[in-house]
């Protein structure tokens, strides 16, 4: 999760957003962090960089929680 | 004094040499593979080819067995000889450019660099090979810095640029580039025609240093870059700029004086731009090849340009080179011309990286002045980028690296 929350305010913070202090499993990607598709985009290929997954392999993913299982294998 | 024909890693050759190396060569191949690319092996077997009349092929000899298989070129055929049937002394340079525009059969086959696809053959003869060469008394003393791989389209067109005024070639290519300062200087370097991706990797050395010998300057085999134009021109204070426009396949058509090419009356109505921007050139114009499409017999450059007035246009990207963003069109060298721009970007590929959330994003490729902190270098290219840049048109991911990936010609690859 702290990896994650590292991804996640670099990326907020590249695009002049303010970073959060903590990410919850509900947490939603577009709604709660405000993350636009390019912000997704960029997240996903970092994720899969870094943890060899595509998050959006099979379809739309809307939360923290989400991520966090498809990072996980689950 | 001997006439000087080339300069090739501190070896000289005299014209004289070639004119009596032309005559000792008995054996030849149509097929011209010479490892290595030594220069002088490669000019003087184009002009055997020339005065003897066959048709020659020219192939990389940087490519290897595989990369030459994949062309389907039968590697046992290029070792193939020939003898000369009557042999013919040529007595002196006058001689040899008459005997050299009396060919009948000659044509000269070349592969493009293929930056997408398999590498296309392509057939010239001598008149669409040297449409743009220039023969004149003023140029008679020019001495060439040679900067181009000699079996590629741009290096052919310096070679038939000198050959044609009997001018001296300084080989500075190929491993030669760090000693370009010391060969201008030595050989008093009038004219050197190189890609933009040569002169950023010489800058560096030529820095503070001023050149009076150099007459004019040519970018071509790339996208011009008009950033190189100020240092250079410090560096250059005589040197008239110039940007060219060919292509293996219609060779070499126009000339630009900073970003406008201009299309030359004679082939005007030969020249056209689509309504999607695309440069279109008749059929006419270009070398033989049975690999075109042709389209109503106009040939599809693949280049895009903005059209300034009927004989004007400048050249905006490679069709091919498109990025799709979520369905913004991005032009990865506009990209690039922007972020060359910020301090610590010594060089920079943009390229795309799919994903399923935008199709595509952009992926930059820094190499860094090593001074520059990564973190903080990051950070101001995207700032930078937010700044001048529509938000589709960022580099999302920044990688640093030592190296960018370069074709045989020197072009960036943007795989």
């Amino acid at each position: 999760m702290n990896k994650l929350l590292n991804i996640i305010n670099q990326i907020l913070e590249e695009a002049g957003n303010s970073p959060v202090n903590s990410l919850e499993n509900s947490t939603r990607l577009r709604d709660d962090l405000n993350l636009d598709s390019l912000m997704l985009a960029e997240l996903t290929v970092i994720i899969e960089n870094e943890f060899g997954v595509d998050i959006f392999e099979d379809g739309i993913v809307e939360t923290i929680g989400e991520v966090v299982s498809k990072i996980e294998g689950k | 004094m001997e006439k000087k024909f080339l300069v090739f890693y501190g070896k000289e050759y005299s014209y004289e040499k070639l004119i009596e190396d032309l005559y000792l060569l008995r054996n030849y191949s149509p097929y011209l593979y010479i490892k290595g690319n030594n220069p002088y092996q490669i000019f003087l077997s184009i002009i055997h080819s020339l005065i003897y009349d066959y048709p020659i092929e020219v192939i990389d000899g940087d490519l290897s067995e595989k990369e030459l298989e994949e062309m389907e070129i039968d590697t046992k055929s290029l070792f193939i000889l020939k003898e000369v049937k009557n042999q013919h002394k040529v007595n002196d340079f006058q001689t040899l450019l008459n005997d050299i525009s009396e060919n009948k059969n000659w044509t000269l086959t070349l592969y493009t660099s293929g930056t997408t696809g398999r590498p296309k053959r392509v057939s010239h003869n001598l008149e669409t090979l040297t449409r743009n060469v220039k023969v004149h008394d003023k140029f008679k003393e020019n001495i060439w810095a040679f900067a181009y791989n000699p079996t590629h389209f741009a290096g052919l067109q310096v070679f038939f640029q000198a050959l044609c005024n009997q001018n001296t070639i300084i080989y500075t290519f190929d491993g030669q580039e760090k000693n370009l300062p010391d060969l201008i200087e030595k050989h008093k370097i009038t004219n050197i025609s190189a890609t933009s991706t040569f002169f950023r990797s010489v800058l560096p050395s030529l820095k503070g240093k001023v050149y009076p010998s150099m007459k004019r300057i040519t970018f071509g085999g790339e996208k011009y870059d008009s950033s190189l134009e100020k240092p250079l021109q410090a560096i250059f204070p005589h040197a008239k700029i110039r940007n060219i426009y060919a292509s293996t396949e219609a060779g070499s058509l126009f000339v630009a004086n900073g970003e406008v090419f201009e299309v030359p009356v004679s082939i005007s109505k030969l020249v056209k731009v689509n309504d999607n921007n695309e440069l279109l050139i008749h059929h006419s114009l270009l070398g033989k090849s049975e690999t075109y499409t042709l389209e109503n017999g106009w040939f599809k450059t693949g280049d895009l340009v903005e059209q300034v007035d009927p004989n004007h246009f400048k050249f905006i990207s490679r069709l091919t080179d498109l990025i799709n963003v979520g369905g913004y069109k991005v032009n990865p060298i506009e990209v690039e011309n922007i972020l060359i721009k910020v301090p610590g970007v010594i060089d920079l590929l943009v390229k795309a990286k799919a994903n399923r959330v935008t199709g595509q994003i952009l992926v930059a490729e820094v190499i860094k002045d090593p001074e520059t902190d990564e973190m903080e270098l990051k950070k101001s290219i995207k700032q930078f980028a937010g700044k001048y840049l529509q938000k589709w048109k960022i580099p999302r991911i920044i990688n640093f690296v030592d190296e960018i990936p370069k074709t045989r010609t020197g072009k960036k690859v943007r795989k």
